[in-house]
């Protein structure tokens, strides 16, 4: 029999019984839909994870006080007193530099020379960064093109359009925070050095904590603010960036200099942060390394951590492909599912029109001929199927985005879904057609 | 005459539980063609069961099938699935139509199977339909039609492949007296225009219209 004839047939069959038909690829409509949504969030996921890090160079490492969490990366000072700071100069620093393995996945409690010569009864220490800590590194360290002091709090405002207090991240910071971070100005300037150490009052607003004090860019250039009750002139308003560095969304902070923030805002007990930028991207493992090494003579009690740009990366794109790996497995148990739905009533169909078979048989059809028509019937539900469930996925998708999550959508996905959708039709489609094909022509004939 | 169809000793018998059945003992048939052989017998006679064998749907246990020179019972199920399609035209007591297909698609399909064009497969399977008085009926499905218009249907779709014979079991049995006497005469007048006919039947009298009555009781023939 021609295949065309075959095809024929199974088309008679399946306009015969649409809500059969239909019944049958509820189950690969479900499946196909659920893979589309499945990449499309997989893929939205990886793009969050770029955008995140939009603003974060390569190069940044960032050295914070880790003495209230003990998180991998970090390390105990635990240098002998020979290789404090105060004892010793440049010379002998350097010398111990070049003698160190540089690597990111430093184990915690690395030690820097004599372990046997600490006390096991140490104290870790709270570490509170300054001005001079910058001098030591940029001193002793090479590589280093940029580098900042920051500390991160949250206070009260009252200004502008409010009626209410707003609460937001308040961003103290020295001036080199602004080209470390990738920020840019959308209008006036940040602060410098200057209103750093005279300790002034000026604030730069992120975008939209701007449009969410002020209802517009331009009314908050050159307005005052109360942060904490205290009175801050607004010098600038930065661009938008939609990302987040260190925990900080960029654009709904408040930037005000780093001494300010450290009298009005964030009081002594804050844990400033340490943002370094290395000019070259190849030299980030040995200069972490060294920043390892100095950290640790100069706060031998301390528990710092140094973690750079790509570690952070690569650990947000590890938890987007372990969601995405969860969601294809959640979709694979859907698929087999469906597969099984569809062999359920393709068997009920194969009773159902045992009578046909026979008649088929006796009318001199081989077994080939009925397994085509089977297998092409199971094929084609699964087409219908993908299809349907592949429109059916992109019409969830909105839904979807409502629940926080992007979402993509990509042909590649729909193929996929597609692909799938077939494979599963015609894995579980075989049995039953392959029982059809097999069938004894009397026994066939005679089944009431 | 040249026989059509040659059956030599055969014996069948099926399993049932622990128990050997016999259902056939040592079957001789000679059929020629140009036959209208009415095959009569009781029910539990072992006719069906004759029947599917020559239809080539059954195979005995020992005995030789010749038709024409075809050495059936040593074919195997491709060959025998290709001669029910080429040489057999069925004919059954319940028309075994399929439902959902038209009454052309149904005759059309003996050709189909065989790989014959649509197209001519139409033309020859409405040329069928319309010497059994079915020409307005084509795209009617079978539950729209009477018995006896089913069984016409299906005796078309019997002869469109231009079988060696025709094979009838109770062509009457689910039609009034009225039609199953226009379905005899239908027949009779198939096997004037040289067709081979053997028919299946429990009913003497439907027995009567054949050219040769053989009888089969318990498994066994009596020749006439």
């Amino acid at each position: 029999m021609s295949l065309k004839e075959i095809l024929n047939l199974v088309w008679i069959n399946i306009v015969e019984n649409k809500f059969k038909v239909i019944l049958t690829s509820l189950g690969i409509i479900v499946g196909a839909a659920t893979i589309v949504i499945v990449i499309a969030i997989g893929l939205g996921g990886q793009r969050d994870v770029q955008e995140e890090f939009k603003n974060l160079n390569a190069g940044t490492v960032t050295i914070s006080d880790n003495s209230n969490s003990s998180r991998s990366g970090s390390f105990s000072g635990g240098a002998s007193p020979n290789f404090m700071k105060s004892g010793s100069q440049g010379g002998s620093r350097s010398n111990n530099r070049t003698g160190l393995s540089g690597s990111r996945n430093m184990p915690s409690g690395m030690m820097g020379g004599f372990p046997g010569a600490m006390p096991n009864t140490q104290q870790i220490k709270k570490t509170t960064f300054t001005n001079t800590d910058l001098e030591e590194i940029t001193y002793f360290v090479d590589n280093i093109s940029q580098i900042a002091l920051m500390a991160k709090g949250s206070s009260t405002i009252q200004g502008g359009t409010l009626e209410d207090d707003l609460t937001t991240t308040i961003v103290g910071a020295t001036e080199e925070y602004l080209e470390i971070s990738n920020l840019n100005l959308l209008i006036g300037s940040f602060f410098d050095s200057i209103s750093d150490e005279e300790k002034e009052r000026v604030a730069v607003l992120g975008y939209d904590a701007a449009l969410n004090i002020f209802g517009n860019i331009f009314d908050a250039y050159g307005s005052q603010i109360n942060i904490n009750s205290k009175k801050y002139s607004v010098i600038g308003v930065l661009e938008q960036t939609g990302s987040v560095v260190s925990e900080i969304t960029l654009d709904s902070a408040v930037y005000i200099p780093y001494q300010t923030a450290e009298k009005y805002v964030l009081g002594t007990n804050s844990s400033p942060q340490i943002v370094v930028l290395v000019d070259d991207v190849n030299k980030i493992e040995t200069t972490i390394a060294s920043l390892q090494q100095l950290l640790s003579e100069m706060y031998p009690t301390g528990n710092i951590s140094v973690t750079d740009a790509g570690s952070q990366v690569a650990a947000s794109q590890k938890s987007a492909n372990t969601l995405s790996i969860l969601l294809i497995s959640v979709a694979t148990v859907v698929f087999i599912v469906g597969g099984i739905g569809i062999m359920n009533v393709l068997f009920v169909s194969v009773k159902e029109r045992t009578k046909e078979i026979g008649i088929l048989k006796a009318l001199g059809s081989s077994r080939k001929d009925i397994l085509l028509q089977f297998l092409l019937e199971a094929m084609l539900i699964s087409i219908f199927g993908g299809i349907v469930g592949v429109i059916v996925g992109y019409l969830l998708m909105p839904l979807v985005r409502l629940t926080g999550m992007s979402v993509i959508a990509s042909t590649s996905g729909s193929i996929m879904a597609l692909i799938f959708a077939i494979i599963t039709g015609t894995i579980f489609g075989f049995y039953p057609a392959w029982q059809a094909a097999n069938l004894k022509p009397i026994e066939a004939l005679n089944y009431e | 005459m040249e026989n059509l169809l040659t059956l030599k000793h055969l014996n069948k018998s099926y399993q049932i539980g622990t128990e050997q059945l016999q259902v056939l003992f040592d079957i001789n048939l000679e059929v020629h063609a140009g036959d209208f052989i009415a095959l009569l017998g009781p029910s539990g006679s072992g006719k069906s069961t004759l029947m599917n064998i020559i239809g080539c749907m059954d195979t005995a246990d020992s005995g030789e099938y010749f038709l024409h020179d075809k050495a059936i019972h040593l074919a195997d199920d491709t060959q025998m699935t290709k001669i029910r399609n080429q040489e057999i035209g069925f004919i059954f007591q319940k028309y075994q139509l399929i439902s959902q297909y038209t009454v052309l698609q149904n005759v059309i399909m003996p050709l189909l199977i065989r790989g014959i064009p649509r197209k001519e497969a139409v033309k020859l399977a409405a040329e069928k339909l319309e010497m059994l008085g079915m020409a307005d009926r084509l795209n009617h499905k079978p539950n729209e039609l009477s018995g006896g218009q089913q069984q016409r249907v299906s005796i078309a779709r019997a002869l469109v492949g231009q079988p060696s014979i025709l094979l009838a079991d109770e062509p009457t049995g689910a039609l009034d007296s009225k039609t199953g006497e226009e379905v005899l005469n239908l027949f009779q007048e198939l096997n004037d225009m040289g067709n081979s006919i053997i028919m299946i039947t429990h009913d003497p009298k439907v027995g009567q219209k054949a050219k040769r009555i053989v009888k089969i009781i318990d498994g066994r023939l009596y020749l006439e």
